[in-house]
């Protein structure tokens, strides 16, 4: 499980995929992300769980998203990226 | 058992010759499984085996005299391939027949050897060499020279090979006539549902070309909507103008994805054909594109994806429709599962676009209706 918390902008992207990188390794990873405390995600952060995303489905696994607050979730609204990410 | 002389030195030569009858085995089954797929061939089976000594010695001790040489037996290494389909036996022979030197004077297409009054139900078999072009190693010539077996045969041959096999029945064995009656009865439904399997393979194949060819010329009233025709109506990209539209107001990067969860979607919205869709398209581009700008303008979310586009277009037509917010909620919970979020999102939507030119207030008809209609969803949701 992969805790979220406060703004995921251009200032901490970087510093997040050094977090995440340990995740994308082995096979079938399940990586299930609680963005309870998450107030805010940029372009930035949508490229970055979509790379995430991306690298766990091709290892044969799969991502979730939970617990999101619904100003997070319009950014995945409006963007089109509800299609693409699993939110649960 | 006990062999006779002859036997005996039959079997020694086998014994000398197991490890080239291994690596004959390894060589065509290579062969054989690039060829199926550099030709797009998927099987439901590829195998190979060595005869083994006991099975050999029982051979030699009922026939052993027919034999000069251990080189005179061909099926010491057995290779099958299992088909799915009975026309793609006709296929992979032929492309054997260019893999392999075949031996035709003791290849045998027993399919072709059943008389009209006796049961069975057989494979084609070819005696094969590998040539010099897939293995030449001077220190062993018998790779070239030491034949072996490739069966052929569907899965349903494959079944019934495998039934004769355990009952030990063999086609010239008499039976009694109700014994051979019930298994020529099922040789029968085997025979005729690999031709059957086929043909409707064939059907569907021939109808897919034919939509594709109907997707491709825009003739979209006459394509029913399914799967298979949305797929194909999809890779024509028709909302990548739209998107490109869209993308513009944040000088966005489009991120390519699927519209297939969209298909279920536009089957509830009632689209029975690919033009019903071009239809909804052509009418709310605008409309969709207004949507996206009052919720994508100011915000700086420099990608979307591309499905953004049909999403948008999806929801101005249920609301010009005057299915409100049910419609949408309807929507959403088809798109990913019911949630209470689904409600608070059309609420959301419901409220942007009562500022737009394109909003059309709820008609009570249409939503009783779609209520009478729905069973789950909507009697928990916002009405």
């Amino acid at each position: 499980m992969v805790t979220l918390d406060g703004r995921l902008d251009t200032s901490n992207a970087d510093q997040f995929q050094q977090d995440i990188a340990p995740l994308m390794q082995g096979d079938k990873p399940d990586i299930d992300i609680d963005c309870t405390g998450m107030t805010y995600t940029s372009s930035q952060g949508l490229r970055l769980f979509l790379t995430l995303q991306k690298s766990v489905m091709a290892r044969g696994g799969k991502m979730v998203m939970r617990n999101m607050n619904p100003q997070v979730k319009e950014v995945f609204d409006i963007t089109g990226f509800s299609n693409i990410i699993t939110i649960v | 058992m006990k062999l006779d002389m002859h036997g005996e030195m039959i079997l020694d030569q086998y014994r000398d010759n197991l490890p080239v009858y291994n690596r004959i085995k390894d060589i065509a089954l290579d062969s054989i499984q690039k060829c199926l797929a550099d030709n797009g061939i998927i099987v439901t089976g590829l195998e190979g085996r060595i005869k083994t000594e006991k099975s050999l010695t029982g051979k030699l001790e009922l026939k052993g005299y027919k034999y000069r040489t251990v080189e005179d037996i061909t099926d010491i290494v057995g290779l099958r391939i299992i088909t799915f389909f009975s026309d793609e036996v006709d296929i992979i022979s032929a492309l054997a027949e260019k893999l392999f030197d075949i031996d035709w004077e003791n290849s045998v297409d027993k399919r072709k050897m059943l008389e009209i009054d006796r049961f069975g139900y057989m494979s084609l078999h070819y005696i094969c060499r590998l040539p010099k072009s897939i293995c030449d190693d001077p220190s062993t010539p018998q790779l070239n020279t030491l034949r072996f077996e490739l069966q052929m045969r569907t899965a349903l041959q494959h079944v019934w090979a495998n039934m004769q096999h355990d009952t030990g029945y063999k086609s010239d064995v008499e039976i009694p006539i109700h014994y051979q009656r019930s298994l020529n009865r099922l040789a029968g439904i085997l025979e005729l549902a690999d031709e059957q399997f086929s043909r409707i393979r064939k059907e569907i194949n021939d109808y897919r070309r034919n939509v594709q060819s109907l997707v491709a010329s825009g003739n979209f009233n006459e394509v029913p909507l399914n799967g298979d025709t949305f797929r194909s109506y999809s890779e024509l990209q028709p909302f990548k103008r739209l998107v490109d539209k869209i993308a513009t107001i944040n000088q966005a990067e489009i991120y390519d994805d699927s519209i297939m969860p969209y298909y279920k979607v536009l089957l509830q919205m009632g689209m029975k054909t690919i033009g019903d869709i071009e239809r909804m398209r052509i009418e709310n581009s605008d409309s969709a594109y207004q949507l996206a700008l009052i919720q994508l303008a100011g915000t700086g979310l420099d990608i979307i994806a591309y499905s953004v586009a049909l999403q948008n277009i999806c929801i101005v037509h249920i609301l010009k429709q005057g299915f409100g917010e049910a419609g949408l909620v309807r929507m959403f919970d088809s798109l990913y599962g019911e949630s209470d979020y689904n409600i608070q999102r059309a609420a959301r939507i419901y409220q942007q676009a009562q500022k737009t030119n394109f909003f059309v207030k709820p008609n009570a008809d249409k939503l009783a209706c779609m209520l009478r209609r729905e069973k789950g969803p909507l009697k928990r949701n916002i009405l």
